[in-house]
C-alpha cells in the first residue's frame, strides 16, 4: 500500500505562466513528483521541505514574542520603514503586508522596480493593447516574438498559451499560425519560426517605428535594410486576423533599449486600426504580478509607494535599488524570498532586515528577526496572479510551518494595538 | 456608539416603499434591523427636524473589478492630486489610507460611499474568469454590502449554445456561471458586439446583423439571456448595456432591444448613452421615455453625464477604440479569453463641448420625463458619466429647477435645439421621489427585500441628512449614517468602517451540463475547470 498523496489542479509559480494543471505527488511529507514537469516548475516545487523556525538575533523565540518585538521596532521607526515585497507570497499575504506598511508610514517596494517597471510606466503614459493568454491562444494567427525565445524562461508558453495548441478561431493549431522570430542584438530569436529577421540593437527602434508608420499608412520609401525588414513584418502583421506581439518584460543579460516597450505598445495600438492586435509582456513568477495588483487596488500605484505622509505617494523616480541604498531606513521588512540574482539582493541584505517568508531563518545574510513561513501555492493556500493578471487559486500541497498571510495579519493587529496604546 | 439598540428621535421619515412621505416619527433599531418599538430607556439619537431615509443603493457602478484596477493603474496623475489619508475612525478601528480621483482605491471607495450615505453597491461588469479579483477588492471595500454582475453577452460557450439552439443548456450554463463567479445578476454588454470586435468584424450595427461565422444575432443573445434570467428566477432581471453605445442614431437599436424583450422583465442600463437620435447628434429622450413609461416590465438607470473628469471603463471594447481615436486620449484594450473584453479611456466632459452638453441634457430629460420613478433609477455609471461623488450635484439638478436652468444657460447649446430640456421642463423631484430613485427603487428592482426601506425587519441601513436649502450640500454630507445598526457616520464624520456583506447567488442548474462544459474547458481554457469557480467567499449565498 502506497502512502503517496496526489494533489491535482495545482498552480505553479515557477514563472509567470502560472500553469494551474499540475499534479503533485507527496510521499512522507516530501514532494516526489510534479507533472507535467517543466524545469522551472520542478525547481519551484523542489521537495517542498522548508524550515519552521522563528529567530530573533539568531536565537529561537516564540512567534508571539517575535511579532511583538517586530511591531515595536516598526512603530519606533515609523516613517523610516521599508517594506520590501519579495517573491512567493500569496495575494492575501501581500494585502496584510500593505496594512502594516500603511500603519507605520513605510515605503513599499518590490522586485518590479528593478525589473519590469519601465514597461509599466510606459503603459501608464500611453495605455496598451493587450489580451489574456487564453485569448492569444484562441485567436492569434500571426505571432511576432520580439527579441525573445520563451522556451527557457517561460517553458510552457508555446505549448499551453500561444502557438502550439488548437484555438477556438485557430482549428489547425500551429499550422494555422505564422510565427516571425526577430532577434535583436544578443536577444535571441525563437527557434523554429516561419520567418526570421535579425536586427542589431542599433536597428531595433528604427524598425519598430517604420513598421508603425506603415501600419498608419506611410510605408517606408527608402530601400535600406531596416526599411526592408520593417516592410516584411508590417505586411505580415497587417495581413493578420489577430496579430500577437510577444516580448520579455523582465530583464535579460543584454542591456535593453528602454524605448523598446514604448515602441511595441505604440505599434500594437496602431495595428488595431487595420486589424486586431495584442501585446504579450512576459513576466516572471512568484506572484510579483499579484503584488502589483494589490498595490494598485490599495494605493493606486503598482510599485514604489511611499506612505510616509500618511497616504500613498508614487515615487517611481527613486524606486528599487536606488531608493534602498539611500540610507533612509531604520527598519526593513523583507517579505517572501529574495532571489540571489535579484538586482536588490545586495542592497537589502546589507540592511539586516527582518524577514518573514519561506526559509527566512536560512537567509544568507544577517537578520534581526526571521519568521519562517510556507511557500505560496506549495504550503500556503490563497491567490496568485498570472502574468496577464488573471487571478488563480493556490492549493496547499503539504503542511507548512505557518502561513505568511496569518503572520502578517497578526503583525498588523499588533502594530495597530501599539499605535492605539500610544494615542490612548 | 454601536449599541445593538437605538431610537432615532424626531426625524422626518421618507420611506416610499412603506408609503411614508415625510412623517415625523421615531425609528427603532435593534440588532441591526428596524423594529416596531423599543423599551423605554433605550439609547437615543436626536435627529429632530432632519431627513431620514434608508441607506442609498447603487444599482450600477464600477468599483471592484480587474477592469477598475487596470483603470487605477492608468491614472497615477489623478491619484496624486487626490490623496486620501486614513479617516479618523474610533480608536479600535483600523483605518486605511488610499487615493481618489475618478477610480479611487478600494478602502477609499468604501469610505466615500459611506460618507455619501450609500450602503449597498453593485459592480456592474465582472468577467467571470476574474471574479476572484473582484471579491478580493470587495473584501478591501468596507462599509458597503456589495455584489457583482457577471458578463455573459459575448461568452464563447454561451454563443455556441445560442447557435445550436440549446436554450436550456444556455440557461443552465448561465446559472452555473453566476454561481461560479459568486455573482448576483446576469450582465449583457453590447451583445455579440465584443465578439465581433475580437474576431475582426469590429462591431454589430444593430440587433439583427449576424455575427460572422456563427449565424446568430444580438437579438438571439438578448432573448436567450433574458429568458434564462427569468427562468432561473433571479431577483434582478438581465441587466442590459445595448449595442452601439454612444453612437448617434442608437435610439433605434435601443428601442428594438426593448421591443425584442417586450413582456419580459429587463433592465436597460445607462440609458442616456443609448438615447441618441440621428443623423448627427440629437436627443431621442422623448421616444425612449414614451416606451419606458408605457411598459412596466422595463426598468432603467440613467447613466447621467456630469461635467468634469471621468474615466470610461467598459467591456465594450469597440466603443473605447473609437473614443480613443476621436479623443486622442490614452487607451487600454484588454481582450479577455472566451468571455468578454475591456476598454478604458479617461476623458473630460466639458460644458462648452457640444456633445458633452447634449449628453448631460439627455440624461436630465430621461429623469424629468419619467412617469414612474420606481423604474428610472439614478446612476452616473460611475466612473463613466462621472464619479459617484457627483450624485449630490445631480440630485440638486433634479430637485431645483433654478439651479438647473442656470446651468443650462452655461452649456454649449449647439446640439440642444428641439430638446425637451431646452424647451423647458418644469418638473422638480420631491424628496420622496429622490428616496425612490436612490434607494427604494433600486432595492426593489434588485429584489433586495431588506434594503431600500425602513419597515420592520429591514436592515438598519439608515442615512440622516440635515435640511439645507443647498440640496447638493445636504446630500453630500449626511449628518449620520447607520450600517446594519452601527453608527458609522457621526456628525458628518466617518467613525466606523465595518466589513460589508457579499450579496451573491448560487442558482441550481441541471448537472447534465457539466461533462460537455468540462470538455470545452479542457479544449480551450487556460484555467482548469476545477479551479475556475471562486471558492471560500466570505458570506453564504442568498436564498433564491
Amino acid at each position: 500500500m502506497s502512502s503517496d498523496r496526489r494533489v491535482e489542479h495545482v498552480t505553479c509559480l515557477g514563472c509567470g505562466c502560472t500553469c494551474d494543471d499540475l499534479t503533485v505527488v507527496v510521499s512522507n511529507d516530501r514532494i516526489t513528483e510534479v507533472t507535467p514537469a517543466c524545469p522551472l516548475g520542478k525547481a519551484w516545487f523542489g521537495d517542498g521541505r522548508v524550515p519552521g523556525q522563528v529567530m530573533s538575533d539568531g536565537k529561537p523565540v516564540a512567534l508571539d514574542l517575535a511579532i511583538e518585538r517586530l511591531a515595536e521596532a516598526l512603530v519606533a521607526a515609523r516613517g523610516r520603514c521599508l517594506v520590501y515585497l519579495g517573491t512567493d507570497l500569496t495575494t492575501e499575504a501581500q494585502r496584510a503586508a500593505l496594512s502594516v506598511a500603511d500603519l507605520v508610514g513605510a515605503t513599499v517596494d518590490s522586485e518590479t522596480s528593478d525589473t519590469a517597471a519601465n514597461g509599466l510606466i510606459t503603459a501608464q503614459r500611453r495605455g496598451r493593447a493587450a489580451a489574456t493568454l487564453g485569448e492569444v491562444r484562441n485567436r492569434g494567427d500571426v505571432f511576432v516574438f520580439w527579441g525573445v525565445d520563451p522556451r527557457e524562461s517561460y517553458p510552457r508558453f508555446l505549448s499551453r498559451y500561444s502557438v502550439e495548441p488548437v484555438g477556438t478561431q485557430v482549428p489547425d493549431g500551429r499550422h494555422g499560425r505564422h510565427v516571425i522570430a526577430v532577434s535583436v542584438g544578443a536577444d535571441a530569436a525563437l527557434e523554429p519560426a516561419d520567418s526570421r529577421i535579425e536586427l542589431t540593437a542599433d536597428q531595433e527602434i528604427a524598425v519598430l517605428t517604420l513598421i508603425r508608420a506603415a501600419v498608419l499608412g506611410n510605408p517606408a520609401g527608402a530601400k535600406t535594410k531596416t526599411a526592408q525588414a520593417a516592410g516584411i513584418i508590417a505586411e505580415k502583421l497587417m495581413g493578420a486576423r489577430y496579430a500577437v506581439l510577444v516580448h520579455d518584460a523582465e530583464p535579460t543579460v543584454e542591456a535593453r533599449n528602454p524605448l523598446r516597450a514604448e515602441a511595441l505598445i505604440a505599434l500594437t495600438q496602431a495595428l488595431n486600426g487595420p486589424t486586431r492586435a495584442s501585446l504579450v509582456s512576459l513576466r516572471a513568477g512568484g506572484n510579483r504580478v499579484g503584488g502589483e495588483a494589490v498595490l494598485t487596488w490599495q494605493t493606486g500605484y503598482p510599485f514604489a509607494v511611499d506612505f510616509t505622509l500618511g497616504y500613498p505617494r508614487y515615487r517611481p523616480e527613486r524606486r528599487g535599488r536606488a531608493g534602498i541604498e539611500s540610507d533612509r531606513y531604520q527598519a526593513v521588512l523583507l517579505l517572501g524570498s529574495l532571489p540571489e540574482n535579484s538586482p536588490t539582493f545586495a542592497a537589502v541584505s546589507r540592511l539586516r532586515p527582518t524577514v518573514i517568508g519561506p526559509r527566512a531563518s536560512q537567509a544568507p545574510f544577517p537578520t534581526s528577526i526571521a519568521i519562517d513561513t510556507g511557500v505560496a501555492g506549495i504550503h500556503d493556500r490563497g491567490t496568485a496572479y498570472r502574468m496577464d493578471e488573471i487571478p488563480l487559486a493556490l492549493r496547499s500541497c503539504l503542511a507548512g510551518p505557518r502561513a505568511a498571510a496569518d503572520v502578517l495579519q497578526q503583525l498588523s493587529r499588533a502594530t495597530h494595538r501599539l499605535l492605539q496604546a500610544r494615542v490612548g | 456608539m454601536s449599541s445593538s439598540r437605538l431610537r432615532l428621535v424626531g426625524g422626518t421619515i421618507y420611506d416610499p416603499a412603506n408609503q411614508v412621505d415625510g412623517e415625523a416619527r421615531d425609528l427603532c433599531i435593534e440588532d441591526g434591523r428596524i423594529v416596531a418599538s423599543l423599551p423605554d430607556g433605550a439609547p437615543t439619537l436626536d435627529v429632530k427636524g432632519m431627513v431620514v431615509m434608508a441607506g442609498g443603493v447603487d444599482i450600477h457602478s464600477h468599483l471592484a473589478s480587474s477592469s477598475c484596477n487596470h483603470a487605477r493603474r492608468l491614472l497615477p496623475e489623478e491619484h496624486a492630486a487626490d490623496p486620501a489619508p486614513r479617516p479618523e475612525l474610533t480608536l479600535e478601528e483600523l483605518a486605511r489610507s488610499g487615493t481618489g480621483g475618478t477610480v479611487p482605491t478600494t478602502f477609499t471607495t468604501g469610505y466615500r460611499y459611506a460618507g455619501l450615505g450609500y450602503t449597498t453597491v453593485f459592480d456592474a461588469a465582472v468577467a467571470p474568469v476574474a471574479a476572484r479579483h473582484s471579491h478580493a477588492e470587495l473584501d478591501d471595500t468596507p462599509c458597503v454590502d456589495a455584489g457583482i454582475f457577471v458578463l455573459m453577452g459575448n461568452d464563447e460557450y454561451l454563443l455556441r449554445q445560442v447557435a445550436a439552439g440549446e436554450r436550456e443548456r444556455a440557461r443552465d450554463y448561465a446559472a452555473w456561471l453566476l454561481g461560479s463567479a459568486g455573482g448576483y445578476a446576469i450582465k449583457v454588454v453590447n451583445p455579440g458586439g465584443i465578439e465581433a470586435w475580437k474576431s475582426g468584424q469590429r462591431n454589430l450595427s444593430g440587433l439583427d446583423e449576424p455575427l460572422k461565422g456563427r449565424g446568430i444575432t444580438a437579438r438571439d443573445i438578448l432573448e436567450t439571456l433574458a429568458t434564462a434570467g427569468n427562468e432561473i428566477g433571479l431577483p434582478h432581471p438581465v441587466h442590459i448595456h445595448c449595442n452601439n453605445l454612444g453612437m448617434p442614431g442608437n435610439v433605434d437599436v435601443t428601442l428594438a432591444s426593448m421591443r425584442a424583450l417586450a413582456g419580459r422583465r429587463a433592465h436597460f442600463t445607462h440609458l442616456q448613452f443609448h438615447s441618441y437620435g440621428g443623423p448627427g447628434w440629437r436627443s431621442a429622450a422623448v421616444p425612449i421615455m414614451e416606451y419606458v413609461n408605457g411598459h412596466p416590465e422595463v426598468s432603467v438607470d440613467v447613466g447621467q453625464v456630469m461635467f468634469g473628469p471621468a474615466t470610461t471603463i467598459t467591456a465594450d471594447g469597440p466603443v473605447e477604440y473609437l473614443l480613443h481615436r476621436s479623443s486622442g486620449r490614452k487607451w487600454l484594450n484588454l481582450d479577455i479569453e472566451l468571455e468578454t473584453g475591456c476598454g478604458i479611456v479617461p476623458i473630460v466632459y466639458k460644458d462648452k463641448a457640444a456633445v458633452s452638453a447634449l449628453q448631460w441634457a439627455i440624461g436630465l430629460e430621461l429623469f424629468l420625463l419619467s412617469q414612474d420613478p420606481w423604474r428610472v433609477i439614478l446612476s452616473t455609471d460611475h466612473p463613466n458619466g462621472g464619479s459617484f461623488l457627483s450624485y449630490p450635484a445631480l440630485i440638486q439638478l433634479l430637485m431645483d429647477r433654478s439651479v438647473r436652468d442656470d446651468r443650462l444657460k452655461q452649456v454649449n447649446p449647439k446640439l440642444l435645439a428641439g430638446s425637451a430640456l431646452a424647451d423647458g421642463l418644469a418638473r422638480e423631484y420631491t424628496l420622496n421621489e429622490i428616496a425612490i430613485i436612490t434607494r427604494a427603487g433600486p432595492a426593489r428592482l434588485l429584489g433586495l427585500k431588506q434594503k431600500g426601506h425602513l419597515g420592520v425587519g429591514a436592515d438598519a441601513d439608515v442615512t440622516v441628512y440635515s435640511r439645507d436649502p443647498d440640496i447638493a450640500r445636504m446630500f453630500a454630507s449626511p449628518r449620520f449614517v447607520l450600517k446594519g445598526g452601527t453608527l458609522i457616520v457621526e456628525e458628518g464624520q466617518l467613525r466606523r468602517a465595518p466589513a460589508g456583506r457579499r450579496l451573491r447567488l448560487a442558482p441550481a442548474y441541471d448537472t447534465a451540463l457539466l461533462p460537455d462544459l468540462r470538455g470545452y474547458f479542457d479544449a480551450y481554457s487556460t484555467v482548469s475547470f476545477a479551479n475556475y469557480p471562486v471558492q471560500e467567499l466570505r458570506d453564504d449565498p442568498l436564498p433564491l
